[in-house]
C-alpha cells in the first residue's frame, strides 16, 4: 500500500504528538491486556484469589474439553459461510446500488438501516420470521406449498443464522463497495463497449480486478467480524441462562470467565481465538501481494 | 458489535486486575458516632426497585445522620460482572445483594466479612426471620450472609382459559395427575388450522428453580448428595419425574418444547399462550400488566407428598469494607418492618419477617387478587435450592446438557446418563 502524502520536516514533530494519545492507548490498553491475557493463559486464576501457575493444562483441556470444541468448530464453520457471502452479497447489491435509478438513497438506505438498529431488537424479530409453528416464513413457504422446518433446530440453525448475519452486513459491505465502485473511470467501460465486450466481461475484465482493494479490505474485516460475531446468534439461539443451540468462541470465553470463575482457562481460549485469526490475516496479506491491484 | 467489544474489553481488564496488590484486611476500627460515614450499596434490580431502595436508605440516614449511603442498582448480568471486577480490584462495595445459589461461591473464596460476631450481639433481629431462609447462608464458621426476602415456587393458572374450558381451578389437593389431566384440556387449536395455539402448562426446561426440582422432590428424588459430590439427578425415582415432565411435552403435547417456548418470546404464560405456570414471587408485577386473571396455587402432590423449591436473595459484607460495624447497622434496618414493608411492596419477592409476611402489607397487595398466602404456606414443604461452590457451572453442566432433549433432538435416559457424568465432573473439580 502506498500513500501519496508524506509529512515534511516540522509537520512530522506534530504527527508524532497527535497521535500520542492513541498509541499511548494503544500500548497499554491493547499491548498490555494481551500480555496480561497471555499470562493467566498458564495458570489457575478464579479472579477472586491470587492466580496459581497451571502450565499447559488450559491448553490441553481446549483439546478435551467437548464444549470447547463445539465452540469453536461452530466458530469456524460459520466463519467459513459467512466470509464469502457477505462479500458477494454486499458486492452484489453494490453494483445494483451504482446506478442512476429513481429513489436510490431510498434504496441504499433501507440496505444501510440493519447496520444502524439494535442487534437485539432485530433478533426478535427474526424470531418471529423464523418460528415454527406461527413463523412468517414457514407461512409463506405453506402457502407456496412447501412444509415449513424448524429453522432454529439443531439442524437447521446454521443456515438460519448465516442469513440473518449476512443480511446485517450487507449495508456496511456495500457502503466499501460503492466506494471502491466509484473510483473506476467510466472511459474504461466506454473503451471496452467501444471493442464490443458485454457487461459479463466488463465485470470480470475492469471491474473486478479494479475493486481487489475493496474486496480484500472486506474480506478482512468480515473475517475478524466472523469471528467474533455473537449478538444475533445469541439472540436467536439462546437458551437457559447463558446456555445457546449454537455457542460461539466469544460467548464461550466470556461464560468460562465471568459465570464460571474460570480466567485461565477463558484466557487460553481467547488465545486460540486470537492465533486463528492472526493466522487468517498473514494468509489474506500474503494473497494480497499476489491478487490486490492498487492503482 | 459494541457488546463484544465490551466482552473482549471485560476478558482483557484481568489484565490490570491482576497487577493490583490484594490490600490487608481492615481491622474494624471503633468508631466515634459522629464520624462521617460514606457506604455504597449494590444490587441487581429493576429501576423501581432502585426507587425503592432509596426511600429505604433515605429513612436510614434519617435515623443515622452521621451515615450517607450511595446506592447503585444494575441489571443482573452488569451487577455481577461490575461486583467480580471490584472485589479483584479492592473496590467493592461495602454491602452488596447475594443470590443464594452463588454465596458459597464468594464465601469460600474469602472476600466476605464474617457477620457472626454482630449476629451474636444482636440475638433479637434473627427471631421474626423464617428459619428456612436462613439455611443457606449458615457455614461452619457463621453467617457470612443474611437473606432479605425469599421466593417459594407456586402453581400459577390462567383463571380466563380456564373459565372459558370450563376445568375446575388448582387446589391444594392436586397431584401431578391432576395436572397433567387438566393441561390436557387446556390444549388448544383456536384457530383450527392445525398448530396449537394454547398449552396447559409451562415450566423452565433449564432452571431448576421454576423448572423442574418441584417435581424430582415430590417423587422422592433429589438433586445433590449432602456432601456435594454426586449428582443425583439420574436416580429411580427422579427419573420417574422427568419422565412425566417429557411425557406432558411429547407424548400429550400440553406443553411447549423449548423451540416452540423461544418461539412464543421464552414466556409462554406471560404471552398469554399457557394456562398454567410453575413460578415465583418476582413474576407478579409481569402478570399483573399482562391483562389477564390469573391466581396462584401449590405446587401438585407427588407419590411422595407435596414439595416445591425456596430460594432467597440477601445481602453481603466486603471483607474490604472499612465500617464493617456501620454496614451491618444497615443490614439490620433493611432487616427492620419498615424497610420489610416498603420491599414487600414491589412485589418481586416474600419478605423474610415473619412479622411482615403474615400482616396485610404482604397479603394484601395493591391492584391485585393472587392469594399471596400460598406463598407462605408452601415454606411447610420446601425444599431449598441447592447451594455450593460452582454452582452456574454445575447448573450449566445440567441445563445445557438437557436441552437436546427439551428441543425433541434427544432421548431422555441416554441424555441423563451423560448429564450427571458431566455434572459429577464439575462437582469434582470445584471441590
Amino acid at each position: 500500500m502506498e500513500s501519496g502524502l508524506k509529512p515534511l520536516g516540522k509537520e512530522k514533530l506534530w504527527l508524532w504528538l497527535m497521535l500520542t494519545p492513541t498509541l499511548i492507548g494503544l500500548v497499554f490498553g491493547i499491548v498490555g491486556s494481551i500480555l496480561a491475557t497471555l499470562g493467566l493463559s498458564f495458570t489457575h486464576w478464579d479472579l477472586l484469589t491470587p492466580p496459581r501457575w497451571a502450565g499447559l493444562e488450559n491448553y490441553k483441556v481446549l483439546f478435551t474439553d467437548p464444549k470447547l470444541i463445539k465452540a469453536l468448530v461452530n466458530t469456524i464453520t460459520f466463519s467459513l459461510l459467512y466470509v464469502p457471502a457477505v462479500v458477494v452479497a454486499s458486492l452484489a447489491v453494490a453494483m445494483l446500488m451504482n446506478r442512476k435509478i429513481k429513489g436510490l438513497s431510498i434504496f441504499r438506505t433501507i440496505y444501510f438501516l440493519p447496520a444502524v438498529t439494535s442487534a437485539v431488537a432485530t433478533a426478535i424479530v427474526w424470531n418471529m420470521i423464523y418460528g415454527q409453528d406461527h413463523g412468517l416464513l414457514n407461512w409463506v413457504l405453506g402457502r407456496i406449498g412447501i412444509a415449513g422446518v424448524s429453522w432454529l433446530s439443531t439442524k437447521n440453525v446454521l443456515s438460519a443464522l448465516i442469513i440473518v448475519n449476512v443480511w446485517g452486513a450487507i449495508g456496511e459491505g456495500m457502503i466499501i463497495f460503492l466506494a471502491g465502485l466509484t473510483t473506476i473511470p467510466k472511459d474504461y467501460y466506454e473503451a471496452a463497449t467501444l471493442d464490443g465486450a458485454n457487461r459479463r466481461k466488463q465485470f470480470w475484465k475492469i471491474t473486478l480486478p479494479l475493486i481487489t482493494p475493496s474486496i480484500f479490505f472486506q474480506t478482512l474485516m468480515s473475517t475478524i467480524n466472523a469471528f467474533q460475531a455473537y449478538d444475533y446468534i445469541y439472540m436467536l439461539t439462546r437458551r437457559g441462562q447463558g446456555d445457546s443451540t449454537f455457542p460461539v468462541m466469544v460467548y464461550s470465553i466470556y461464560r468460562n470467565a465471568w459465570t464460571f470463575f474460570n480466567y485461565g482457562g477463558a484466557s487460553a481460549q481467547a488465545i486460540e481465538l486470537s492465533l486463528f485469526v492472526v493466522a487468517l490475516m498473514a494468509f489474506y496479506f500474503w494473497l494480497e501481494k499476489r491478487y490486490v491491484f492498487y492503482d | 458489535m459494541k457488546r463484544t467489544l465490551i466482552m473482549v474489553l471485560l476478558v482483557l481488564v484481568l489484565a490490570f486486575t491482576a497487577c493490583t496488590a490484594p490490600a490487608a484486611p481492615v481491622q474494624a476500627p471503633e468508631q466515634a458516632s459522629t464520624e462521617k460515614v460514606k457506604l455504597t450499596f449494590s444490587a441487581w434490580g429493576a429501576p423501581e426497585e432502585l426507587a425503592v431502595w432509596k426511600e429505604i436508605v433515605n429513612d436510614f440516614q434519617a435515623k443515622y445522620p452521621n451515615i450517607t449511603v450511595n446506592v447503585e442498582v444494575g441489571d443482573w448480568d452488569a451487577y455481577w460482572d461490575k461486583i467480580k471486577t471490584q472485589l479483584a480490584a479492592n473496590t467493592a462495595p461495602d454491602i452488596f445483594a447475594m443470590d443464594a445459589p452463588l454465596y458459597l461461591d464468594y464465601q469460600t473464596r474469602g472476600v466476605l466479612l464474617n457477620l457472626q460476631p454482630f449476629v451474636d450481639a444482636n440475638p433479637d433481629m434473627m427471631k421474626d426471620i423464617y428459619p428456612q431462609t436462613l439455611e443457606a447462608y449458615k457455614t461452619a464458621d457463621g453467617y457470612y450472609g443474611l437473606p432479605r426476602d425469599f421466593n417459594t415456587i407456586v402453581l400459577f393458572y390462567n383463571k380466563d382459559m380456564f373459565d372459558k374450558a370450563k376445568v375446575a381451578y388448582p387446589t391444594v389437593d392436586w397431584t401431578w395427575d391432576d395436572l397433567r389431566e387438566a393441561a390436557k384440556k387446556l390444549t388448544l387449536d383456536t384457530n383450527g388450522d392445525g398448530k396449537i395455539d394454547q398449552y396447559g402448562y409451562t415450566f423452565d426446561q433449564w432452571d431448576m428453580e421454576p423448572g423442574w426440582s418441584e417435581a424430582l422432590w415430590s417423587y422422592g428424588g433429589e438433586i445433590v448428595n449432602a456432601e456435594r459430590t454426586k449428582t443425583l439427578i439420574g436416580e429411580p425415582q427422579a427419573r420417574e419425574a422427568w419422565q412425566m415432565l417429557y411425557d406432558m411435552v411429547f407424548k400429550d403435547k400440553s406443553c411447549p418444547d423449548a423451540n416452540q417456548v423461544a418461539e412464543l418470546g421464552g414466556d409462554p404464560f406471560t404471552a398469554g399462550r399457557a394456562a398454567m405456570n410453575a413460578m415465583g414471587h418476582w413474576a407478579v408485577p409481569g402478570y399483573v400488566g399482562a391483562g389477564f386473571q390469573f391466581d396462584a396455587a401449590p405446587m401438585p402432590k407427588g407419590p411422595a407428598g407435596h414439595a416445591t423449591s425456596v430460594n432467597s436473595a440477601g445481602f453481603v459484607v466486603a471483607k474490604t469494607t472499612k465500617y464493617p460495624k456501620e454496614s451491618f447497622e444497615f443490614i439490620k434496618y433493611v432487616l427492620s418492618p419498615d424497610a420489610q414493608g416498603k420491599l414487600a411492596k414491589l412485589g418481586f419477592a416474600v419478605p423474610v419477617l415473619k412479622s411482615v409476611a403474615e400482616s396485610d402489607t404482604f397479603l394484601k397487595q395493591e391492584g391485585s387478587t393472587l392469594i399471596q398466602q400460598v406463598f407462605l404456606d408452601s415454606l411447610e414443604f420446601a425444599h431449598m435450592k441447592p447451594v455450593f461452590r460452582g454452582y452456574d457451572e454445575w447448573a450449566a453442566a445440567v441445563g445445557d446438557g438437557l436441552a437436546p432433549v427439551w428441543n425433541g433432538e434427544a432421548e431422555l435416559n441416554a441424555t441423563l446418563d451423560e448429564v450427571v457424568k458431566a455434572a459429577d465432573a464439575v462437582l469434582a473439580k470445584v471441590k
